[in-house]
Protein backbone atom coordinates (compact mmCIF):
# COMPACT_ATOMS: atom_id res chain seq x y z
CA UNK A 1 0.00 0.00 0.00
CA UNK A 2 2.94 2.57 1.05
CA UNK A 3 4.41 1.58 -2.49
CA UNK A 4 1.24 3.07 -4.67
CA UNK A 5 0.54 5.99 -1.92
CA UNK A 6 4.78 6.74 -2.89
CA UNK A 7 3.70 6.15 -6.63
CA UNK A 8 0.61 9.04 -6.25
CA UNK A 9 2.98 11.72 -4.11
CA UNK A 10 5.44 11.44 -6.89
CA UNK A 11 3.19 11.41 -9.63
CA UNK A 12 1.43 14.23 -7.72
CA UNK A 13 4.89 16.28 -7.70
CA UNK A 14 5.33 15.63 -11.42
CA UNK A 15 3.03 18.02 -12.49
CA UNK A 16 4.27 20.60 -10.69
CA UNK A 17 7.44 20.00 -12.20
CA UNK A 18 5.77 20.85 -15.49
CA UNK A 19 3.41 23.49 -14.17
CA UNK A 20 3.13 24.94 -17.50
CA UNK A 21 2.28 22.21 -19.23
CA UNK A 22 -0.60 21.38 -16.51
CA UNK A 23 -2.53 24.78 -16.73
CA UNK A 24 -2.44 25.61 -20.62
CA UNK A 25 -3.70 21.91 -20.77
CA UNK A 26 -6.81 23.46 -18.15
CA UNK A 27 -7.04 26.07 -20.06
CA UNK A 28 -8.36 23.75 -23.49
CA UNK A 29 -10.34 22.23 -21.65
CA UNK A 30 -12.25 24.70 -20.44
CA UNK A 31 -12.37 26.35 -24.03
CA UNK A 32 -13.63 22.93 -25.08
CA UNK A 33 -16.51 23.17 -22.20
CA UNK A 34 -17.92 27.26 -22.97
CA UNK A 35 -17.95 26.08 -26.81
CA UNK A 36 -20.74 23.12 -26.05
CA UNK A 37 -21.72 24.76 -23.11
CA UNK A 38 -22.83 28.05 -24.81
CA UNK A 39 -24.28 26.32 -27.85
CA UNK A 40 -26.95 24.57 -25.73
CA UNK A 41 -27.18 28.34 -23.24
CA UNK A 42 -27.78 29.61 -26.80
CA UNK A 43 -30.58 26.80 -27.85
CA UNK A 44 -32.47 27.74 -24.45
CA UNK A 45 -32.83 31.26 -25.29
CA UNK A 46 -35.79 30.06 -27.91
CA UNK A 47 -37.06 27.53 -25.56
CA UNK A 48 -37.89 26.03 -22.56
CA UNK A 49 -37.29 22.73 -22.88
CA UNK A 50 -34.71 20.15 -24.68
CA UNK A 51 -36.74 17.21 -25.34
CA UNK A 52 -38.04 16.08 -21.65
CA UNK A 53 -35.41 18.35 -20.20
CA UNK A 54 -35.67 21.81 -18.48
CA UNK A 55 -32.91 24.28 -18.92
CA UNK A 56 -31.89 23.83 -15.88
CA UNK A 57 -31.26 20.09 -16.13
CA UNK A 58 -29.45 20.22 -19.41
CA UNK A 59 -27.16 22.83 -18.48
CA UNK A 60 -26.46 20.58 -15.14
CA UNK A 61 -25.90 17.53 -17.50
CA UNK A 62 -23.70 19.52 -19.41
CA UNK A 63 -21.71 21.08 -16.72
CA UNK A 64 -21.53 17.41 -14.50
CA UNK A 65 -20.71 15.85 -17.41
CA UNK A 66 -17.59 17.65 -18.09
CA UNK A 67 -16.88 17.13 -14.09
CA UNK A 68 -17.62 13.52 -14.00
CA UNK A 69 -15.50 13.21 -17.29
CA UNK A 70 -12.63 14.54 -16.04
CA UNK A 71 -12.61 12.35 -13.30
CA UNK A 72 -13.75 8.58 -15.88
CA UNK A 73 -11.04 10.14 -18.49
CA UNK A 74 -8.31 11.16 -16.44
CA UNK A 75 -5.36 8.73 -17.54
CA UNK A 76 -1.43 8.58 -17.97
CA UNK A 77 -1.79 5.16 -19.77
CA UNK A 78 -0.87 7.32 -22.78
CA UNK A 79 2.89 6.83 -21.83
CA UNK A 80 2.52 3.21 -22.20
CA UNK A 81 2.05 2.79 -25.93
CA UNK A 82 5.63 4.61 -26.17
CA UNK A 83 6.97 2.99 -23.49
CA UNK A 84 6.21 -0.33 -25.06
CA UNK A 85 7.50 0.97 -28.58
CA UNK A 86 10.73 2.12 -27.37
CA UNK A 87 11.25 -0.64 -24.45
CA UNK A 88 10.69 1.41 -21.14
CA UNK A 89 8.23 -0.76 -20.02
CA UNK A 90 10.73 -3.13 -18.85
CA UNK A 91 11.67 -0.72 -16.28
CA UNK A 92 8.15 -1.39 -14.51
CA UNK A 93 7.80 -4.93 -15.68
CA UNK A 94 11.59 -5.82 -13.40
CA UNK A 95 10.18 -3.84 -10.46
CA UNK A 96 8.40 -5.57 -7.96
CA UNK A 97 5.10 -3.65 -8.65
CA UNK A 98 1.95 -4.66 -9.63
CA UNK A 99 2.02 -2.81 -13.93
CA UNK A 100 -1.74 -2.74 -13.15
CA UNK A 101 -2.14 -1.26 -9.92
CA UNK A 102 0.65 0.89 -10.37
CA UNK A 103 -0.61 2.33 -13.69
CA UNK A 104 -4.06 2.61 -12.12
CA UNK A 105 -2.31 4.56 -9.44
CA UNK A 106 -0.78 7.12 -11.65
CA UNK A 107 -4.19 7.18 -12.89
CA UNK A 108 -6.08 7.94 -9.52
CA UNK A 109 -3.82 10.53 -9.44
CA UNK A 110 -4.40 12.02 -12.69
CA UNK A 111 -8.21 11.95 -11.99
CA UNK A 112 -7.79 13.28 -8.81
CA UNK A 113 -5.97 16.48 -10.13
CA UNK A 114 -8.02 17.07 -12.86
CA UNK A 115 -11.29 16.86 -11.10
CA UNK A 116 -9.79 19.64 -8.12
CA UNK A 117 -9.31 22.19 -11.25
CA UNK A 118 -12.46 21.19 -13.26
CA UNK A 119 -14.50 21.92 -9.92
CA UNK A 120 -13.07 25.42 -9.43
CA UNK A 121 -13.41 26.09 -13.06
CA UNK A 122 -16.91 24.84 -13.21
CA UNK A 123 -17.81 27.12 -10.09
CA UNK A 124 -16.77 29.94 -11.72
CA UNK A 125 -18.56 29.31 -14.82
CA UNK A 126 -21.79 29.30 -12.97
CA UNK A 127 -20.64 31.83 -11.14
CA UNK A 128 -19.89 34.53 -13.98
CA UNK A 129 -22.92 33.20 -16.05
CA UNK A 130 -25.19 32.75 -13.40
CA UNK A 131 -25.92 29.23 -14.98
CA UNK A 132 -28.60 27.47 -13.34
CA UNK A 133 -28.01 24.44 -11.96
CA UNK A 134 -29.55 21.42 -9.56
CA UNK A 135 -28.36 20.02 -6.73
CA UNK A 136 -26.74 16.84 -6.79
CA UNK A 137 -28.82 13.45 -6.23
CA UNK A 138 -28.78 10.03 -5.24
CA UNK A 139 -25.48 10.02 -4.49
CA UNK A 140 -24.41 6.10 -3.79
CA UNK A 141 -25.96 5.02 -6.67
CA UNK A 142 -24.02 7.75 -8.41
CA UNK A 143 -21.09 6.79 -6.49
CA UNK A 144 -21.26 2.87 -8.16
CA UNK A 145 -21.70 3.73 -11.49
CA UNK A 146 -18.49 6.18 -11.28
CA UNK A 147 -16.89 3.13 -10.08
CA UNK A 148 -17.63 1.59 -12.91
CA UNK A 149 -17.02 4.02 -15.20
CA UNK A 150 -13.53 4.59 -14.40
CA UNK A 151 -12.67 1.01 -14.43
CA UNK A 152 -14.49 0.82 -17.76
CA UNK A 153 -12.06 3.65 -18.93
CA UNK A 154 -9.15 2.06 -17.62
CA UNK A 155 -9.04 -0.92 -19.19
CA UNK A 156 -10.15 0.32 -22.61
CA UNK A 157 -7.39 2.93 -22.24
CA UNK A 158 -4.69 0.28 -21.03
CA UNK A 159 -6.28 -2.19 -24.45
CA UNK A 160 -5.62 1.02 -26.56
CA UNK A 161 -2.29 1.17 -25.72
CA UNK A 162 -1.49 -2.54 -25.44
CA UNK A 163 -2.09 -2.14 -29.45
CA UNK A 164 1.49 -1.11 -29.43
CA UNK A 165 2.78 -4.28 -28.56
CA UNK A 166 1.91 -4.81 -32.29
CA UNK A 167 2.65 -1.88 -33.78
CA UNK A 168 3.91 1.39 -33.59
CA UNK A 169 1.41 3.31 -35.43
CA UNK A 170 -1.26 3.69 -32.27
CA UNK A 171 -1.89 7.19 -32.65
CA UNK A 172 -4.22 6.22 -35.57
CA UNK A 173 -6.23 3.96 -33.50
CA UNK A 174 -6.51 6.09 -30.16
CA UNK A 175 -7.58 9.17 -32.41
CA UNK A 176 -10.59 7.59 -34.01
CA UNK A 177 -11.46 5.49 -30.67
CA UNK A 178 -11.39 9.12 -28.42
CA UNK A 179 -13.33 10.48 -31.46
CA UNK A 180 -16.38 8.09 -31.22
CA UNK A 181 -16.04 8.33 -27.30
CA UNK A 182 -16.66 12.16 -27.23
CA UNK A 183 -19.57 11.90 -29.09
CA UNK A 184 -20.84 8.28 -27.82
CA UNK A 185 -20.07 8.98 -24.28
CA UNK A 186 -22.23 11.86 -23.70
CA UNK A 187 -20.02 14.67 -23.66
CA UNK A 188 -22.16 17.33 -25.93
CA UNK A 189 -25.84 16.13 -24.86
CA UNK A 190 -27.84 13.62 -22.69
CA UNK A 191 -27.49 10.53 -24.73
CA UNK A 192 -31.77 9.75 -24.27
CA UNK A 193 -32.28 12.76 -26.40
CA UNK A 194 -31.12 11.01 -29.30
CA UNK A 195 -34.07 8.37 -31.03
CA UNK A 196 -35.31 5.70 -28.99
CA UNK A 197 -33.26 3.40 -31.29
CA UNK A 198 -30.43 4.67 -31.39
CA UNK A 199 -30.48 5.30 -27.70
CA UNK A 200 -31.41 1.64 -26.94
CA UNK A 201 -28.75 0.49 -29.00
CA UNK A 202 -26.01 2.69 -27.35
CA UNK A 203 -26.84 1.23 -24.06
CA UNK A 204 -25.47 -2.35 -25.54
CA UNK A 205 -22.19 -0.38 -25.88
CA UNK A 206 -19.66 0.02 -23.09
CA UNK A 207 -19.95 4.44 -24.03
CA UNK A 208 -22.83 5.28 -21.91
CA UNK A 209 -21.47 3.39 -18.79
CA UNK A 210 -18.27 6.10 -18.46
CA UNK A 211 -20.04 9.16 -17.61
CA UNK A 212 -23.49 9.21 -19.23
CA UNK A 213 -24.89 7.38 -16.65
CA UNK A 214 -23.33 8.74 -13.54
CA UNK A 215 -23.92 12.12 -14.52
CA UNK A 216 -27.87 11.48 -15.58
CA UNK A 217 -28.30 9.55 -11.91
CA UNK A 218 -26.54 12.52 -10.48
CA UNK A 219 -29.02 14.96 -11.78
CA UNK A 220 -32.07 12.79 -10.60
CA UNK A 221 -32.97 12.08 -14.69
CA UNK A 222 -33.98 8.30 -13.26
CA UNK A 223 -36.81 8.01 -10.97
CA UNK A 224 -36.50 4.51 -10.47
CA UNK A 225 -33.31 2.00 -10.30
CA UNK A 226 -32.06 1.74 -13.33
CA UNK A 227 -31.58 -2.55 -13.35
CA UNK A 228 -30.65 -2.83 -16.67
CA UNK A 229 -28.19 -0.11 -17.19
CA UNK A 230 -26.49 -0.74 -13.59
CA UNK A 231 -26.17 -4.59 -14.89
CA UNK A 232 -24.52 -3.62 -18.32
CA UNK A 233 -21.73 -1.51 -16.36
CA UNK A 234 -20.44 -4.39 -13.71
CA UNK A 235 -20.88 -6.66 -17.74
CA UNK A 236 -18.64 -4.11 -19.53
CA UNK A 237 -16.16 -3.87 -16.53
CA UNK A 238 -16.01 -7.53 -16.27
CA UNK A 239 -15.44 -7.73 -20.28
CA UNK A 240 -13.39 -5.06 -20.68
CA UNK A 241 -11.01 -6.58 -17.34
CA UNK A 242 -11.03 -9.69 -19.44
CA UNK A 243 -9.81 -8.53 -22.51
CA UNK A 244 -7.06 -6.30 -21.39
CA UNK A 245 -5.72 -9.75 -19.45
CA UNK A 246 -5.91 -11.65 -22.42
CA UNK A 247 -3.96 -9.05 -24.64
CA UNK A 248 -1.67 -8.25 -22.62
CA UNK A 249 -1.19 -11.49 -21.77
CA UNK A 250 -0.51 -12.34 -25.51
CA UNK A 251 1.73 -9.13 -25.69
CA UNK A 252 4.19 -9.46 -23.39
CA UNK A 253 4.58 -12.82 -24.77
CA UNK A 254 5.49 -11.48 -28.13
CA UNK A 255 7.22 -8.52 -26.93
CA UNK A 256 10.66 -7.50 -27.94
CA UNK A 257 12.53 -4.11 -26.58
CA UNK A 258 15.54 -2.25 -27.92
CA UNK A 259 18.63 -2.67 -25.87
CA UNK A 260 20.74 -0.30 -24.13
CA UNK B 1 10.15 30.28 -59.33
CA UNK B 2 12.62 28.72 -57.61
CA UNK B 3 10.85 28.70 -54.44
CA UNK B 4 7.73 27.28 -56.45
CA UNK B 5 9.59 24.66 -57.18
CA UNK B 6 11.60 23.87 -53.54
CA UNK B 7 7.54 23.97 -52.02
CA UNK B 8 6.58 20.89 -54.19
CA UNK B 9 9.87 19.22 -53.34
CA UNK B 10 8.80 19.20 -50.22
CA UNK B 11 5.65 18.28 -50.83
CA UNK B 12 6.43 15.01 -52.30
CA UNK B 13 8.60 14.63 -49.29
CA UNK B 14 5.91 15.42 -47.21
CA UNK B 15 3.55 12.95 -49.17
CA UNK B 16 6.13 10.17 -49.07
CA UNK B 17 6.40 10.18 -45.65
CA UNK B 18 2.36 10.38 -44.81
CA UNK B 19 2.23 7.49 -46.37
CA UNK B 20 4.36 4.81 -44.51
CA UNK B 21 2.17 4.76 -41.81
CA UNK B 22 -0.87 3.49 -43.55
CA UNK B 23 -2.69 2.11 -40.83
CA UNK B 24 -2.47 5.14 -38.79
CA UNK B 25 -3.43 6.83 -41.94
CA UNK B 26 -6.67 5.53 -42.62
CA UNK B 27 -7.72 5.42 -39.12
CA UNK B 28 -7.02 8.87 -39.00
CA UNK B 29 -8.77 9.79 -41.75
CA UNK B 30 -11.77 7.88 -40.28
CA UNK B 31 -11.46 9.87 -37.21
CA UNK B 32 -11.53 12.95 -38.85
CA UNK B 33 -14.76 12.20 -41.24
CA UNK B 34 -16.69 10.73 -37.91
CA UNK B 35 -15.95 13.82 -36.10
CA UNK B 36 -17.05 16.23 -38.98
CA UNK B 37 -19.89 13.56 -38.97
CA UNK B 38 -21.24 13.88 -35.39
CA UNK B 39 -20.73 17.80 -35.18
CA UNK B 40 -23.26 17.55 -38.41
CA UNK B 41 -25.62 15.41 -36.91
CA UNK B 42 -25.08 17.40 -33.39
CA UNK B 43 -26.51 20.55 -35.56
CA UNK B 44 -29.62 18.24 -36.86
CA UNK B 45 -29.94 17.05 -33.44
CA UNK B 46 -30.49 20.86 -32.19
CA UNK B 47 -32.83 21.77 -34.79
CA UNK B 48 -35.01 18.84 -34.33
CA UNK B 49 -36.10 20.58 -31.81
CA UNK B 50 -35.89 24.16 -31.85
CA UNK B 51 -35.92 26.22 -35.08
CA UNK B 52 -33.41 28.60 -34.82
CA UNK B 53 -30.47 29.25 -32.32
CA UNK B 54 -29.87 33.48 -31.58
CA UNK B 55 -31.70 34.19 -35.10
CA UNK B 56 -29.95 31.88 -36.90
CA UNK B 57 -31.76 29.22 -39.33
CA UNK B 58 -30.72 25.28 -39.78
CA UNK B 59 -28.72 26.25 -43.01
CA UNK B 60 -27.00 28.71 -41.91
CA UNK B 61 -25.67 27.10 -39.12
CA UNK B 62 -24.40 24.37 -41.00
CA UNK B 63 -22.75 27.05 -43.11
CA UNK B 64 -20.79 28.58 -40.22
CA UNK B 65 -20.20 25.02 -39.11
CA UNK B 66 -18.90 24.40 -42.89
CA UNK B 67 -16.89 27.53 -43.01
CA UNK B 68 -15.25 26.70 -39.77
CA UNK B 69 -13.80 23.39 -41.85
CA UNK B 70 -12.91 24.89 -45.02
CA UNK B 71 -10.70 27.30 -43.02
CA UNK B 72 -9.51 24.81 -40.28
CA UNK B 73 -8.69 22.27 -42.76
CA UNK B 74 -6.61 24.59 -45.30
CA UNK B 75 -4.56 25.76 -42.25
CA UNK B 76 -4.03 22.34 -41.34
CA UNK B 77 -3.02 21.40 -44.89
CA UNK B 78 -0.76 24.44 -45.27
CA UNK B 79 1.26 24.60 -41.91
CA UNK B 80 1.52 21.03 -40.50
CA UNK B 81 5.06 21.71 -40.50
CA UNK B 82 4.88 24.22 -37.27
CA UNK B 83 3.73 21.57 -35.20
CA UNK B 84 6.81 19.44 -35.76
CA UNK B 85 8.98 23.25 -35.04
CA UNK B 86 10.06 21.96 -31.27
CA UNK B 87 12.65 19.60 -32.16
CA UNK B 88 14.10 22.03 -34.81
CA UNK B 89 14.67 24.21 -32.19
CA UNK B 90 15.81 21.93 -29.18
CA UNK B 91 17.90 19.78 -31.54
CA UNK B 92 19.90 22.66 -33.37
CA UNK B 93 18.58 21.48 -36.59
CA UNK B 94 17.33 24.67 -37.34
CA UNK B 95 20.77 26.48 -37.79
CA UNK B 96 21.08 23.89 -41.14
CA UNK B 97 17.52 25.69 -42.22
CA UNK B 98 18.96 28.97 -41.52
CA UNK B 99 21.99 28.63 -43.53
CA UNK B 100 20.32 27.38 -46.86
CA UNK B 101 19.59 29.98 -49.66
CA UNK B 102 16.16 30.16 -49.42
CA UNK B 103 13.46 31.55 -47.05
CA UNK B 104 13.39 29.63 -43.51
CA UNK B 105 9.40 30.07 -43.73
CA UNK B 106 9.20 27.58 -47.21
CA UNK B 107 10.77 24.71 -45.24
CA UNK B 108 9.25 25.91 -41.04
CA UNK B 109 6.09 27.12 -41.99
CA UNK B 110 5.33 25.48 -45.19
CA UNK B 111 7.51 22.86 -46.06
CA UNK B 112 5.45 19.69 -44.87
CA UNK B 113 1.89 20.14 -46.89
CA UNK B 114 -0.32 17.64 -44.94
CA UNK B 115 -1.95 15.29 -47.70
CA UNK B 116 -4.44 13.75 -45.33
CA UNK B 117 -6.43 17.31 -44.90
CA UNK B 118 -6.47 17.99 -48.87
CA UNK B 119 -8.48 13.66 -48.94
CA UNK B 120 -10.86 15.43 -46.66
CA UNK B 121 -11.16 19.61 -48.04
CA UNK B 122 -12.46 18.68 -51.24
CA UNK B 123 -15.85 16.81 -49.61
CA UNK B 124 -16.06 20.19 -47.37
CA UNK B 125 -15.73 22.32 -50.05
CA UNK B 126 -18.43 20.66 -51.89
CA UNK B 127 -20.99 20.15 -49.60
CA UNK B 128 -20.42 23.74 -48.37
CA UNK B 129 -21.07 25.58 -51.39
CA UNK B 130 -23.87 23.06 -52.13
CA UNK B 131 -25.27 24.57 -48.94
CA UNK B 132 -24.55 28.06 -49.83
CA UNK B 133 -26.51 27.31 -53.21
CA UNK B 134 -29.29 26.13 -51.31
CA UNK B 135 -29.64 28.64 -49.48
CA UNK B 136 -32.13 31.70 -50.29
CA UNK B 137 -31.30 35.19 -50.76
CA UNK B 138 -27.51 34.75 -51.32
CA UNK B 139 -26.57 37.49 -52.94
CA UNK B 140 -23.55 37.50 -55.42
CA UNK B 141 -21.94 40.29 -53.99
CA UNK B 142 -22.57 38.63 -50.67
CA UNK B 143 -20.60 35.71 -52.32
CA UNK B 144 -17.88 37.49 -53.29
CA UNK B 145 -17.31 39.21 -50.13
CA UNK B 146 -17.57 36.07 -48.14
CA UNK B 147 -14.45 34.31 -50.45
CA UNK B 148 -12.89 37.25 -49.96
CA UNK B 149 -12.60 37.19 -46.23
CA UNK B 150 -12.31 33.44 -46.93
CA UNK B 151 -8.67 34.45 -47.98
CA UNK B 152 -8.88 37.21 -45.08
CA UNK B 153 -9.07 34.48 -42.77
CA UNK B 154 -6.32 32.53 -44.40
CA UNK B 155 -3.95 35.78 -43.98
CA UNK B 156 -5.12 35.38 -40.08
CA UNK B 157 -4.19 31.88 -40.15
CA UNK B 158 -0.84 32.49 -41.19
CA UNK B 159 0.12 35.20 -39.17
CA UNK B 160 -0.56 33.32 -35.97
CA UNK B 161 1.01 30.34 -37.14
CA UNK B 162 4.35 32.33 -37.79
CA UNK B 163 3.44 33.67 -34.29
CA UNK B 164 3.85 30.53 -33.24
CA UNK B 165 6.79 30.29 -34.86
CA UNK B 166 8.33 33.13 -33.03
CA UNK B 167 7.29 31.59 -29.73
CA UNK B 168 8.93 28.35 -30.46
CA UNK B 169 12.31 29.97 -30.86
CA UNK B 170 11.89 32.19 -27.86
CA UNK B 171 10.41 30.09 -25.24
CA UNK B 172 11.04 26.01 -27.28
CA UNK B 173 6.96 25.82 -26.36
CA UNK B 174 5.18 25.10 -29.90
CA UNK B 175 2.84 22.03 -29.03
CA UNK B 176 0.99 23.61 -25.90
CA UNK B 177 0.87 26.91 -27.55
CA UNK B 178 -0.82 25.06 -31.30
CA UNK B 179 -3.32 22.61 -29.14
CA UNK B 180 -4.88 25.87 -27.55
CA UNK B 181 -4.72 27.53 -30.98
CA UNK B 182 -6.50 24.86 -32.43
CA UNK B 183 -9.05 24.82 -29.53
CA UNK B 184 -9.92 28.36 -29.56
CA UNK B 185 -10.22 28.09 -33.10
CA UNK B 186 -12.89 25.24 -32.29
CA UNK B 187 -15.21 28.42 -30.71
CA UNK B 188 -15.75 29.62 -34.12
CA UNK B 189 -17.83 26.32 -34.86
CA UNK B 190 -20.85 28.32 -34.12
CA UNK B 191 -21.25 31.55 -34.69
CA UNK B 192 -20.08 34.36 -31.74
CA UNK B 193 -23.55 35.61 -30.97
CA UNK B 194 -24.07 32.26 -28.95
CA UNK B 195 -21.37 32.92 -26.95
CA UNK B 196 -21.74 35.37 -23.53
CA UNK B 197 -20.24 38.87 -23.05
CA UNK B 198 -17.41 38.80 -21.85
CA UNK B 199 -16.16 35.51 -24.18
CA UNK B 200 -17.85 37.31 -27.71
CA UNK B 201 -15.99 40.25 -27.70
CA UNK B 202 -12.77 38.67 -26.15
CA UNK B 203 -13.07 35.97 -29.21
CA UNK B 204 -14.31 38.56 -31.76
CA UNK B 205 -11.76 41.24 -31.51
CA UNK B 206 -8.92 40.91 -28.99
CA UNK B 207 -8.61 36.98 -30.21
CA UNK B 208 -10.02 37.08 -33.64
CA UNK B 209 -11.75 34.10 -34.23
CA UNK B 210 -14.66 35.48 -34.82
CA UNK B 211 -12.78 37.67 -37.68
CA UNK B 212 -11.42 34.62 -38.76
CA UNK B 213 -14.29 31.95 -38.45
CA UNK B 214 -17.29 33.89 -38.35
CA UNK B 215 -17.57 37.16 -40.18
CA UNK B 216 -17.23 35.52 -44.00
CA UNK B 217 -20.29 33.63 -43.49
CA UNK B 218 -21.74 36.50 -41.63
CA UNK B 219 -21.13 38.70 -44.88
CA UNK B 220 -22.78 35.82 -47.09
CA UNK B 221 -26.12 36.43 -45.21
CA UNK B 222 -25.62 40.58 -45.19
CA UNK B 223 -25.54 40.30 -41.73
CA UNK B 224 -21.95 42.25 -41.42
CA UNK B 225 -21.72 45.53 -40.94
CA UNK B 226 -20.06 46.72 -43.86
CA UNK B 227 -17.58 49.22 -42.09
CA UNK B 228 -16.13 45.53 -40.70
CA UNK B 229 -15.08 44.30 -44.20
CA UNK B 230 -12.37 46.90 -44.83
CA UNK B 231 -11.46 47.16 -40.89
CA UNK B 232 -11.27 42.52 -41.14
CA UNK B 233 -8.50 43.27 -44.02
CA UNK B 234 -6.58 45.97 -42.17
CA UNK B 235 -6.32 44.02 -39.03
CA UNK B 236 -5.26 40.67 -41.04
CA UNK B 237 -2.63 42.69 -43.24
CA UNK B 238 -1.88 44.10 -39.47
CA UNK B 239 -1.27 40.92 -38.03
CA UNK B 240 0.88 39.33 -40.49
CA UNK B 241 2.71 42.41 -40.09
CA UNK B 242 3.41 42.36 -36.70
CA UNK B 243 4.12 38.15 -36.90
CA UNK B 244 7.08 38.67 -39.47
CA UNK B 245 8.39 41.69 -37.22
CA UNK B 246 8.07 39.05 -34.08
CA UNK B 247 9.77 36.90 -36.35
CA UNK B 248 12.45 38.58 -37.04
CA UNK B 249 13.50 39.53 -33.31
CA UNK B 250 12.77 36.01 -32.40
CA UNK B 251 15.76 35.06 -35.11
CA UNK B 252 18.41 37.53 -33.74
CA UNK B 253 17.32 35.78 -30.11
CA UNK B 254 17.75 32.35 -31.55
CA UNK B 255 20.84 30.55 -29.60
CA UNK B 256 21.67 27.45 -31.69
CA UNK B 257 21.90 23.90 -29.63
CA UNK B 258 24.14 22.45 -31.88
CA UNK B 259 27.17 19.57 -30.74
Amino acid sequence: MDTYLQVFTITIKEYFVYRLNFILWRLRKVINLMVIFFLWYAVFDHTKEFGTYQKADFLSYILYANLISNFVLGTRTTDIASDINDGKIINILLKPVSFFRYYFTRDLTDKCVNLFFALFEIVLIVYIFKSPIVPPQSILLFVLLLINGTLIAYFISLLLSFVAFWTTETWGPQFLFYTLLFFLSGSFFPLDVLPPAIYKALLLTPFPYLYYLPTSVLIGRTVSLPLFEIAMSFVWVIASWIVVKYVWNKGTKSFSFWGK
Amino acid sequence: MRSLKLFLLFSQFALKSTFQARFGVVLFIAGKIVRFLFLFALIFIVFGKVTSIKGYLLNQIIIFYLTFNVIDTISQILFREVYRFRSLVTNGHLDQILLKPYHPFLRVLVGGIDFLDVIVLFPYLGITFWYIFQTPLITTGGLFVYVALLFNALIIVTSLHIFALAIGILTTEVDHTMMIYRDLTTMGRFPMDIYKEPVRSIFTFIIPIGVMMTFPTKALFGLLSPIFIPLSFVLSCSLLILSILVWNRALKQYQSWGS
